[in-house]
């Protein structure tokens, strides 16, 4: 019962925190740009907003559209419960429980990549499109650095792979990561979060025709996304898991607000990319993964 | 009740509903139904614990007795084809009903029976005669019922190019039976692991049954099989014929001693089916088409398991290789489960529409959501997503691969692309079945007669609802599952009987099972909030252009453009552009076609090239008995001049 109990608690803490990363982002590109800035909290205050207001659904959308978003919002959610806080370990965890974590992610963006297309529009489409594709290429560079960790430590658990920090190829091994959770996260230089109607945007224009409540819960998932990667990167890089807890957590918090103020650095400083340049990034992101990868096996053969 | 008695009563109802197909469709569906019923019983017998069933006959046929066995290996296959027997032979009474198709519909009866009856001996004959003679009375029926609407070139054009392609692989076989025989001294079957003097005669296998299971380069009959045959026959197609292939390397990888080479060259051939199987899907805008280049890729899956099961088997590692393999003889299951659910699916829509062409459907799910939902699910199983069971199997194929890193030696050489490609290969099926059902089944229709569709029967949407039923049990309890699964790998290497079930596979059932109570919760909550809060309806949103159409939705083509582009080293798409040109542009059109690129750029010009040499060699036959004169004249100097300089 407490096992349980543990469990929903631990969801509870997830989905409570996570808008607080895009708030700490939008405040470090405000201070950079000059600005005050929308308040760290903005986003919970849009989440209620969103959630009390009514619906436009699109004439020809089905219930997919609304029901899709709110099963990958708990493909996402669940994927957090999966991943492991330093030495409290992970909510759930057994052996291959890293390629669970992976097809959740999967699972979130089929349902969110048919939701958009349930509206027919051709930007959707466009912006599916380019999801689904790109996905691909981040897809191999995140099975890479678990491949990684899993011959380092000798284990297919999340848990185990991210408690010790990636050894030798740990610098690679975060920059490859870093790229995968700026590209999944729609952030800069992949994707412009900060508009809706650019023919080049990718996960915006995704979600051009929801409004209200499911809107809200694509938001949430979207910020509880960041989060459970900027707390994966962490946990790869740094040995968490070796350490006691309250310097462990602390270390932890204070990777994820790190990890929020470069994603705020990099989009500050950086201009988008141009589209066709994407594939070519990713590309090297599985690059700096793959060599990872070599370097945890030249560490187990040596 | 022994699975001898209930194969026993298969057979002769399958016998019996030969003649009643004709006149008595009724009672063609009893019998075929109650076939499939006690073949099933048979095979959960054995697979549920029984031992093998085996029986010997003195009468001879064909000059040899005949020799059955039903091990957990074979029952494993014969459940599947008993199940996609079944549901076919209940969806095609409506989907291709005598009224339609007089001429027809009786024929396919009774060819599904047939196909029935000789897949069930391929799959319990022990006996190297007989396996060839069922094998190749399989082949034919196969042909009979792609060729079902004979009147249609595409039809009988597949259908000549599957009867070719399949005797070269038949041709392999009786190589492959016959040095067998020579070797062993005798026809009969069973374990000789200890023969290394065998081993060779695998290569043979891996090219027969390979052409028949569609191997990346050998699957060049498989996508226009598929496309042109009734939708059910696709179904049990794409779901057990090709599996027979697979049945054959499984079978006789565990009853013969394998070169590990030849374990290479399968998970080589896996990898490629794999990646390069998705890669042409995506290219595809035949929605049937596009499914059979699906079974390509799957094909692939199931292939990377047993190259792995092999390897393990050659290093001696049980437990990497037990569980790689115990994922492949899954995925067989799940395959043969999701693709037929796809393949009635795509029926269904072919049914209602008349057109396979993606391009002309479109917001199909209001006038067909049983459909629609169906396809979905089965969409989502087979891009191997939680909770469904297309992820439960790749979920242990991949555990074996991570596995077989954590031990050193050469077999991490192949478990670090396998995993990346698999990979890879999950995340392309997804863009693929993202763009299949955003384009056939959401949006709003692209064509009048997308817009008439209508929903299928209960006798269509039963079959479909019992598959997609399949699929979610898998998924959700795989636990239950695994003992016929790992009494499959047992039966195949005794050596692995003591090996356990992961642990985890239950706790991957129970978080299944979470996700889809969450899930559902999550859809519940935001429901009440929607009603409560209000919903209105307005138009999608067009950046205020005045006059969207239908024919402006973002089409297949489009939707796998990027993907293409990747790949089309290999697709070699062709494209057909006619620009708009001059003031006032009256028609412009682009359209890009992924061909069959190893049929037309490799197959094609051999096959042309062996043609030019038979008919220029012709020209030596020409019946002027003074030149064949001179040709002997001719071969006895050379013969003279050879002796005379062997000296």
């Amino acid at each position: 019962m407490s096992a349980i109990l543990e469990i929903f608690a631990r969801l509870f803490v997830w989905l409570l925190l996570a808008p607080l990363v895009p708030g700490i982002i939008n405040r470090v590109k405000a201070r950079v740009a000059g600005r005050r800035g929308p308040p760290v909290l903005q986003l919970y205050y849009d989440l209620a907003k969103l959630w009390r207001k009514g619906v436009v659904l699109s004439a020809v959308a089905s219930p997919l559209h609304w029901a899709g978003p709110a099963v990958a919002w708990m493909a996402v959610a669940l994927a957090a419960l999966l991943v492991p806080l330093g030495p409290l370990g992970a909510a759930v965890s057994f052996r291959g429980d890293a390629l669970v974590f992976l097809c959740l992610l999967a699972l979130a963006r089929f349902l969110l990549a048919l939701a958009a297309l349930d509206t027919g529009s051709a930007f959707e489409g466009m912006g599916a499109a380019r999801e689904v594709s790109y996905a691909v290429l981040a897809e191999a560079a995140l099975i890479s650095a678990l491949l990684a960790l899993g011959i380092q430590n000798r284990s297919a658990s999340l848990a185990e792979m991210l408690a010790p920090s990636a050894g030798p190829g740990a610098a690679l091994l975060g920059a490859g990561l870093f790229a995968v959770l700026l590209a999944e996260n729609c952030r800069v230089p992949f994707d412009d979060p900060n508009t809706h109607l650019e023919l080049t945007m990718i996960h915006e224009v995704m979600v051009l025709d929801h409004s209200g409540p499911p809107l809200a819960v694509i938001l949430h998932g979207a910020a509880l996304k960041l989060l459970v990667f900027a707390v994966l990167l962490a946990g790869a890089v740094l040995p968490l898991g070796r350490a006691g807890k309250p310097p462990a957590l602390l270390a932890l918090a204070g990777a994820v607000l790190l990890i929020a103020v470069a994603v705020g650095l990099v989009e500050s400083l950086m201009a988008r990319l141009a589209l066709r340049r994407v594939p070519l990034l990713l590309t090297t992101a599985f690059l700096f993964c793959l060599f990872a990868l070599l370097a945890a096996w030249k560490g187990m053969a040596a | 009740m022994s699975p001898g008695i209930l194969l026993l009563g298969a057979g002769l109802a399958l016998a019996a509903a030969l003649p009643a197909a004709r006149r008595w469709p009724r009672l063609w569906l009893g019998l075929t139904l109650a076939a499939a019923a006690q073949a099933l019983l048979a095979a959960a017998w054995v697979l549920s614990g029984g031992t093998a069933w085996e029986w010997r006959s003195a009468t001879l046929i064909g000059g040899e007795a005949p020799h059955l066995r039903l091990d957990a290996v074979s029952a494993l296959f014969l459940a599947l084809l008993a199940v996609l027997g079944g549901a076919g032979a209940l969806y095609s009474g409506e989907y291709w009903p005598d009224r339609a198709h007089p001429r027809s519909a009786p024929a396919g009866r009774g060819w599904w029976g047939c196909l029935l009856l000789w897949m069930g001996l391929v799959l319990v004959a022990a006996n190297g005669l007989h396996f060839l003679i069922a094998w190749e009375l399989f082949a034919v029926s196969s042909y009979f019922l792609i060729t079902l609407e004979r009147r249609r070139l595409e039809a009988r054009r597949a259908g000549w190019l599957y009867l070719a392609v399949s005797h070269a692989g038949t041709l392999c076989l009786f190589a492959f039976f016959a040095l067998l025989a020579a070797r062993t001294g005798g026809w009969d079957l069973g374990p000789m692991r200890e023969r290394t003097d065998l081993a060779p005669l695998y290569w043979l296998a891996l090219a027969g049954f390979g052409i028949k299971a569609g191997l990346f380069p050998l699957h060049v009959w498989l996508p226009s099989a598929h496309a042109s045959a009734p939708s059910h026959v696709s179904a049990i197609f794409s779901g057990v014929a090709i599996k027979m292939g697979i049945y054959g390397l499984v079978r006789f990888s565990g009853w013969l001693p394998v070169p590990e080479p030849a374990a290479w060259t399968v998970l080589g051939l896996g990898l490629a089916s794999a990646v390069l199987g998705v890669a042409f899907a995506l290219g595809q805008h035949d929605l049937k088409r596009l499914l059979a280049y699906h079974s390509v890729e799957n094909i692939g899956i199931i292939l990377i398991g047993l190259g792995f099961g092999l390897l393990g088997l050659a290093r001696g590692q049980a437990g990497w290789g037990f569980l790689a393999l115990c994922g492949g003889l899954l995925h067989v299951w799940n395959h043969g489960l999701f693709k037929a659910l796809l393949f009635l699916g795509a029926g269904s829509v072919l049914h209602a529409t008349g057109t396979r062409a993606m391009s002309r459907l479109g917001g199909l799910w209001r006038a067909m959501p049983w459909t629609a939902s169906c396809f979905t699910l089965g969409a989502a199983a087979i891009s191997g997503l939680p909770p469904l069971n297309g992820f439960v199997s790749e979920w242990l194929v991949y555990l074996g691969l991570f596995a077989s890193v954590g031990a050193p030696g050469a077999a991490l050489w192949a478990a670090i692309p396998a995993a990346v490609l698999l990979a890879v290969t999950g995340a392309l099926a997804l863009a693929c079945f993202v763009k299949v059902c955003g384009v056939v089944f959401l949006g709003s229709p692209r064509t009048p007669e997308a817009g008439r569709a209508h929903e299928c029967g209960w006798s269509m949407r039963l079959p479909m609802l019992a598959l997609a039923g399949g699929c979610v049990a898998i998924g959700l309890a795989p636990a239950v599952f695994w003992p016929a699964v790992a009494r499959a790998a047992a039966a195949w290497n005794p050596a692995w009987s003591a090996q356990e079930m992961p642990a985890s596979l239950s706790a991957l059932g129970s978080l299944h099972a979470v996700l889809a109570a969450l899930g559902g919760l999550a859809v519940a909550i935001l429901w009440r909030q929607m009603r409560r809060q209000g919903v209105e309806r307005a138009p999608t949103w067009d950046c205020g252009y005045a006059a969207p159409t239908p024919r402006m939705q973002y089409t297949a083509g489009s939707f796998a453009g990027i993907i293409n582009e990747w790949f089309a080293w290999i697709l070699r798409p062709e494209r057909h552009c006619r620009p708009p040109e001059g003031f006032f542009p009256a028609r412009a059109s682009d359209a890009m076609h992924t061909p069959e690129t190893v049929l037309e750029k490799v197959i094609t010009p051999v096959a042309a090239g062996v043609r030019w040499v038979s008919t220029a060699v012709r020209g030596l036959q020409h019946g002027r008995i003074q030149s064949y004169v001179f040709y002997l004249v001719l071969g006895l100097l050379a013969l003279v001049l050879l002796t005379g300089f062997g000296k």
